[in-house]
């Protein structure tokens, strides 16, 4: 954890004096973590160049206020979030989410060929496209604690609020979804597998090659 | 619900990635650096700048001023609705709306072509570089650190006022020298500011301007930032040698202070009369000629707005009517209203001059954004006054700055801008 630390900082010195490889390997640190967070925020590779371009400008251009209080990956992190609120409030509620994970990335068992897939493929498209009726707060609370994983307080932080907000937030956002599951066998079974369309696999199953 | 770990990503190609990375590189590597010019590529905005190059060409064959042939890319300009700033490393050009031009660097100095609308430029010094050179049709303004405005119709007639330093005037291969105090007219050639014929604005297809002012600034980078009109974001542009280049450079251009003489002809004089400030004092454009002390004079001159009545002759009961209204208002015109109603009593007839810029100050926070009410060019004149009857400091020229980008081309507006000038 220290030896990390002090890379951190011996790093952030190097690209504070404008050396290009500090620059470069700074940014490959950090690539995949910031681009995993944003695709879960966003749901797909949509102006993700701009997005991490951005994110990775908007790094550099503010190195010098990072004080070292807080590890630089989780500051990094900070910063990806303000520009994906500034991108969801800039671009409104609606973000078109028809790029989609490719049939062999998407997780799940790999069970009926083609079916489970398929299944899962739709569920992450209708989730999102519930959270596209979300505000970019209560979007950002939600994606980082429910999909990426990230722990209420940890949330609250990176979005800049109190973690009852961000608490708040998550529930809202949670009920607005189970509520639209409830009216969408596929998105209620992809949130729960097993309760929802199970019974109505086989016909997918059918139509898989 | 347990979502974690059941979106996957889907990653980025290499190529994609690769790309990122060498943007963020070559972008990221001035940015720590404080005050770091940004020096960002715009492949659009200079696209733009290469097609300008072939369309418009160089076109300095006829020119009066010694030229080369060797042009970098031309950069044409024209804004449409809200103006632009056009920052080129040693001058920086700020233009009003509908205002054409096309900046070139003929042997590494500056020259700037109005085809019409008005332009305003802070240039730096420009000892032993190239000048600078406005043209304003078959008129040549050569910049040797001075400040000094130029109206040009388009088609018709230059009216040049020098009001610090110098200025070399070409026309027609003929050459006038113009100090400060003077003013260059074609028929009458150089004479007294004073004697002048004032020149008015036209409104709508109006006389181009040009007002340059020399400064110590712009020795920066050569990167060039511009904002259109058209409500599309900033782009910068790098538009080739800069400062650097221009600094080491024997001057193409014989210095002003040794003018030469040449043949050719005049033109017919047209000048249109200029709206003055009615309480300047003076014939001349809003007191031009006047120092510090008179600026102060001018401004304390110039009418206030009165706020609209609320019945009370006593202002402490006044104010009580306004706060009231702020109370009780139902729509943003009433509250901008009573704010301004405040501000003025305090200011102007009860002399708590630091209570008014407090209420000034949150008339500003509290309309910063949505409606422009009529107020606030009152109350932008009301913070200027105060702050610049005290003292012609930089909060003085920042307020009075302001107030210009609001007011415009008013006698009130020209005022703040001799303001910011530091005339």
């Amino acid at each position: 954890m220290a030896a990390a630390y002090v890379e951190d900082v011996l790093l952030v010195d190097r690209c504070l004096t404008g050396e290009p490889a500090a620059t470069r390997e700074l940014f490959r640190r950090h690539r995949n973590r910031v681009h995993a967070c944003l695709f879960r925020v966003l749901g797909s590779n949509r102006d993700m160049d701009d997005l991490l371009q951005e994110a990775f400008l908007q790094v550099f251009q503010s190195l010098r206020g990072w004080r070292a209080e807080a590890s630089l990956a989780t500051w990094v992190d900070r910063v990806s979030v303000r520009v994906a609120y500034r991108y969801l409030s800039q671009r409104g509620r609606r973000i078109q989410t028809d790029e989609l994970p490719e049939d062999d990335m998407v997780a799940g068992p790999d069970v009926g060929p083609g079916s489970r897939r398929q299944l899962a493929r739709d569920g992450v498209r209708r989730l999102y496209a519930v959270l596209d009726e979300l505000s970019p707060a209560a979007r950002l609370a939600f994606t980082l604690h429910e999909i990426d994983g990230r722990s209420l307080a940890e949330t609250a932080a990176l979005v800049g609020s109190t973690v009852t907000a961000t608490k708040l937030r998550v529930w809202r956002a949670r009920k607005r979804i189970e509520a639209q599951a409830a009216q969408d066998p596929v998105l209620a079974e992809f949130l729960e597998p097993g309760t929802g369309i199970s019974g109505e696999i086989i016909p997918f199953d059918k139509e898989a090659p | 619900m347990k979502l974690v770990g059941r979106v996957p990503v889907e990653p980025l190609d290499d190529e994609r990635m690769t790309n990122i990375e060498r943007r963020i590189v070559a972008n990221a590597a001035v940015a720590p650096a404080p005050r770091a010019p940004r020096r960002v590529l715009g492949f659009a905005a200079a696209a733009m700048a290469a097609m300008a190059a072939g369309v418009i060409g160089w076109k300095l064959g006829t020119s009066p001023v010694q030229t080369s042939t060797v042009a970098e890319a031309p950069i044409s300009i024209a804004t449409t609705a809200t103006g632009g700033t056009l920052n080129i490393g040693d001058a920086t050009i700020e233009s009003d709306p509908s205002t054409q031009f096309v900046v070139t660097r003929p042997d590494g100095g500056v020259l700037v072509d109005l085809k019409q609308g008005r332009v305003e430029l802070e240039v730096a010094k420009r000892t032993n570089r190239p000048a600078l050179v406005v043209r304003a049709g078959d008129t040549d303004v050569i910049v040797v650190g001075t400040h000094f405005s130029v109206d040009w119709d388009g088609s018709g007639e230059v009216d040049v006022r020098v009001t610090e330093g110098t200025v070399k005037i070409v026309r027609h291969k003929k050459e006038s020298l113009v100090a400060a105090g003077e003013a260059w007219e074609p028929k009458r050639g150089t004479i007294k500011l004073a004697d002048a014929k004032p020149v008015a604005r036209r409104t709508g297809g109006g006389p181009a301007v040009a007002s340059v002012t020399a400064g110590e600034s712009g020795a920066g980078a050569t990167i060039g930032e511009v904002s259109t009109g058209s409500g599309s974001a900033g782009y910068e542009i790098e538009i080739g040698d800069g400062p650097d280049v221009l600094r080491g450079r024997t001057a193409q251009v014989p210095d002003a202070r040794t003018p030469r003489t040449g043949a050719g002809g005049s033109n017919a004089a047209r000048t249109e009369p200029r709206e003055t400030t009615p309480k300047a004092g003076s014939g001349s454009d809003a007191g031009a000629g006047d120092g510090p002390i008179n600026i102060v004079a001018l401004i304390k001159q110039h009418a206030v707005e009165s706020p609209v009545d609320v019945g009370e002759s006593v202002s402490a009961s006044a104010v009580s009517r306004y706060q009231e209204m702020i109370r009780n208002s139902k729509t943003g015109d009433e509250e901008s209203r009573a704010y301004y109603g405040i501000a003025y009593l305090q200011a102007m007839k009860m002399g708590r001059t630091e209570d008014a810029l407090r209420t000034i100050s949150t008339y500003e926070r509290r309309f910063a954004q949505g409606r422009v009410y009529p107020e606030r060019a009152s109350i932008a004149w009301l913070k200027l006054r105060i702050l610049c009857s005290r003292r012609l400091d930089g909060e003085c020229k920042q307020v009075a700055a302001a107030y210009q980008r609001i007011a415009g081309d008013t006698a009130a507006g020209r005022l703040a801008e001799r303001v910011t000038l530091g005339d």
